[in-house]
């Protein structure tokens, strides 16, 4: 339940109770989610009760306390509970479990603009907007020039607001409610109004709040101005306060967090193409040139095209990935990892001593570096119709960040015919602080040391 | 249910900008305004008259003024009911963002309406004027008639506003059971026309029958006194328990939902 008080029927409690201006005790918000799109009366007769439905925990055990006087920022990923953080505080809708004690008048920014009717003038939508968020008329009639005159619209304040553009709406909005004046001020995501001029006349507008002593609790994906302004802020995960505490630390461990998850989604995203790649352009220009001589086929052209794949297909490469030290598929690496890059091979006939390579390329072609088992004086064995094996060459990598090619192949015992051999098959990403050129990091220790003069 | 009203009561400047607001959109838009509004009482008395005194005949002395005095307090609750059960679907981004006392949606509503009422008879009261009814003689009993109504207004609007955010198909329920309940009132015909065994279910059940009846011997039957006659004690006081009973049965339903709205639509 939403308990609101006003501070002089506070009797009981201890002075450190009388400075909190937001009280949210082990909150805990779980929503319905109906299977039917609208509800109506007809189902609910014909099956006896109403529709089916799955609960979802939006707030897992939420507490936060905000005193008299603090800035607080809320921040987290989309569906957090960020925005339902802020419903619950305003009273819009009840905590499932819990309790949500409030000190003092407050309001609640989560949309601008909110009842404003089309067909009415922008005068009238400011009486009828500011009693929606708990003005009094003669407050209204006493600060009604300076609200104008804050949204800039003194020109079309008598036009109905269906005329007005998007900005001009927002601006009445956020006009009329910063001039409500509470003690508490919920804001949720509105302070991106109008144009930069605007906006900071808005940011002003705050830091005077800010100044006088007030409350507020913000909502926000811009990071910058929860550092900026709040002197606390909360992370919330999937529910749940994951960290709280100074701005500066939470928003960069947030930021972190963000990364992280930008990061697998490009990886995904990465992952998704290659295996479409592989399958496409890779199969299809599959060409079979059996006993070819290697000297031709190193230039890698035939008709002027590059080929893509070659070999006479007796063993076919057939997957290709990139592990760390632990097993775990990968898709990018820093500076420093020992990752293993392995290949599959599923021979098609007998082969003897296969050659067994494998060619890393830049964007530019240049190879950085090539070998295969014979050159490292490894056996390969002798392989029949149906074998399959997995091929590892285990790298501590000393290359500099970017995107590198690999090429597999699988050579005849002659070292002169292939019997399968794929370009640029996949690609190795290497995150490097680039603190030098080239596209190998020799690590060198530098030493500097004055030399005797004559 | 007295923390209710206060927190209504500090709310009471919202509930007059709202109720202002819609009386503002009604009429905006038009350079007529409030006289549209008198239209359509107008039309549904003529066309009933139409029907009544030159197609049926039914004999009844000035059809018009009979019809509308009943009329005008039915649609009172019909056009809040109807407008009112939307208030809370129709008003979501506010529901969604704002918090406020909810029951100040269909309230708004049935003030709108009850001002409009209002206005409906002072026009009502200039037409009696010039065709020499007496209506003052009884004008006494009208404050209290309205305010008696006025609860079973906002009884009806509350059960249906809050009800239709859970059952969106109610809608066309409600334009149905309106129907009925025009029909199964006395305005377009007496009491005395509904035969004898018939008479106790609509003066029981119904209470907009008695209250139809408080208002046409205030206006119509002074100039047919022979004809009317006020409903007797037993009558009036059970429309008035129907009337308490439906009352709370509006608010609780409403009350009891209430905290569901923010997520139910």
């Amino acid at each position: 339940m939403i308990i609101r008080k006003k501070e002089d029927n506070i009797k009981d409690s201890l002075r450190t109770r009388e400075d909190i201006a937001v009280d949210v005790r082990s909150v805990s918000k779980k929503y319905r989610i109906y299977h039917e799109k609208v509800p109506s009366l007809k189902n609910t007769i014909i099956r006896g009760k109403r529709t089916t439905f799955e609960e979802f925990l939006a707030l897992d055990d939420v507490s936060l306390t905000v005193r008299h006087g603090q800035t607080v920022g809320i921040i987290g990923p989309n569906g957090s509970g960020k925005s339902t953080l802020l419903k619950l505080m305003s009273g819009i809708i009840q905590p499932t479990r819990g309790e949500i004690i409030i000190n003092g008048p407050m309001s609640a920014l989560l949309e601008l603009g909110a009842g404003f009717h089309p067909d009415l003038t922008g005068k009238e939508n400011i009486y009828i907007n500011a009693a929606i968020l708990g003005m009094r008329k003669r407050d209204v009639d006493k600060k009604l020039d300076e609200i104008i005159a804050f949204s800039e619209l003194e020109k079309f304040i008598d036009t109905p607001v269906k005329n007005y553009s998007s900005g001009m709406y927002m601006r009445l909005g956020f006009s009329v409610a910063i001039h409500v004046n509470p003690d508490i001020l919920l804001v949720d995501e509105v302070l991106a109004v109008g144009d930069q001029a605007f906006q900071a006349k808005c940011y002003k507008v705050i830091y005077d709040f800010m100044k006088r002593g007030k409350t507020i609790i913000i909502v926000s994906h811009d990071l910058d101005t929860i550092s900026d302004l709040c002197s606390s802020v909360a992370f919330l995960k999937d529910g749940r306060i994951q960290d709280k505490g100074k701005p500066l630390d939470i928003v960069s461990r947030y930021r972190a967090f963000v990364e992280e998850i930008e990061q697998k989604r490009i990886v995904e995203q990465q992952r998704a193409a290659r295996r479409q790649i592989f399958k496409s352009v890779i199969e299809e220009n599959r060409r079979i040139v059996s006993g070819e001589e290697i000297s031709r086929l190193s230039n890698l052209s035939v008709d002027g095209q590059t080929l893509n794949r070659f070999g006479s297909g007796e063993a076919e490469i057939t997957g290709i990935r990139i592990v760390d030290k632990s097993g775990e598929e990968i898709d990018y690496c820093k500076f420093g990892d020992s990752i293993s890059i392995n290949y599959d091979v599923l021979f098609k006939a007998q082969v003897e001593q296969p050659i067994l390579g494998i060619r890393i390329t830049d964007y530019r072609q240049n190879i950085i570096y090539g070998t295969n088992n014979r050159l490292q004086k490894v056996k390969s064995g002798t392989y029949r119709k149906g074998d399959r094996i997995t091929v590892s060459f285990v790298f501590s990598v000393t290359l500099m960040g970017g995107e590198y090619s690999l090429s597999p192949a699988v050579g005849y015992n002659d070292a002169k015919t292939y019997c399968d051999w794929v370009n640029d098959m996949f690609s190795l990403n290497v995150i490097h602080n680039n603190a030098a050129e080239g596209v190998c990091d020799l690590s060198p220790k530098i030493r500097i040391s004055k030399s005797r003069n004559g | 249910m007295f923390a209710d009203i206060k927190k209504l009561f500090s709310y009471r400047e919202l509930l007059i900008s709202l109720t202002r607001k819609e009386l503002k959109v009604k009429y905006r838009g038009s350079a007529l305004g409030f006289f549209w509004s008198l239209l359509n009482p107008i039309l549904t008395m003529l066309v009933y008259s139409f029907v009544f005194s030159i197609v049926l005949r039914a004999g009844i002395e000035q059809f018009a003024i009979f019809l509308i005095c009943a009329l005008l307090p039915f649609n009172f609750l019909s056009n809040s009911v109807n407008y009112g059960s939307g208030s809370i679907i129709s008003n979501s981004n506010l529901v969604n963002k704002i918090y406020f006392p909810r029951e100040i949606l269909p309230l708004s509503v049935v003030l709108s309406n009850l001002v409009n009422f209002l206005f409906e008879l002072a026009a009502l009261f200039i037409v009696l004027a010039f065709m020499g009814y007496k209506f003052y003689l009884f004008l006494y009993i009208l404050p209290l008639l309205i305010f008696i109504q006025f609860f079973l207004v906002v009884g009806m609007t509350l059960l249906v506003s809050a009800l239709n955010v859970l059952f969106r198909d109610l809608q066309h329920l409600i334009t149905i059971v309106m129907m009925v309940w025009f029909f199964g009132t006395p305005i377009i015909y007496p009491l005395s026309m509904v035969p004898e065994k018939f008479q106790p279910y609509i003066k029981f059940i119904n209470p907009m029958t008695i209250y139809a009846s408080y208002y046409r011997n205030i206006f119509y039957y002074v100039k047919y006194p022979e004809n009317g006659g006020f409903p007797t004690v037993l009558e009036t006081v059970t429309a008035l328990g129907i009337t308490i009973l439906i009352f709370f049965i509006g608010y609780f339903v409403f009350k009891r939902l209430e905290p569901r709205f923010a997520e139910e639509i």
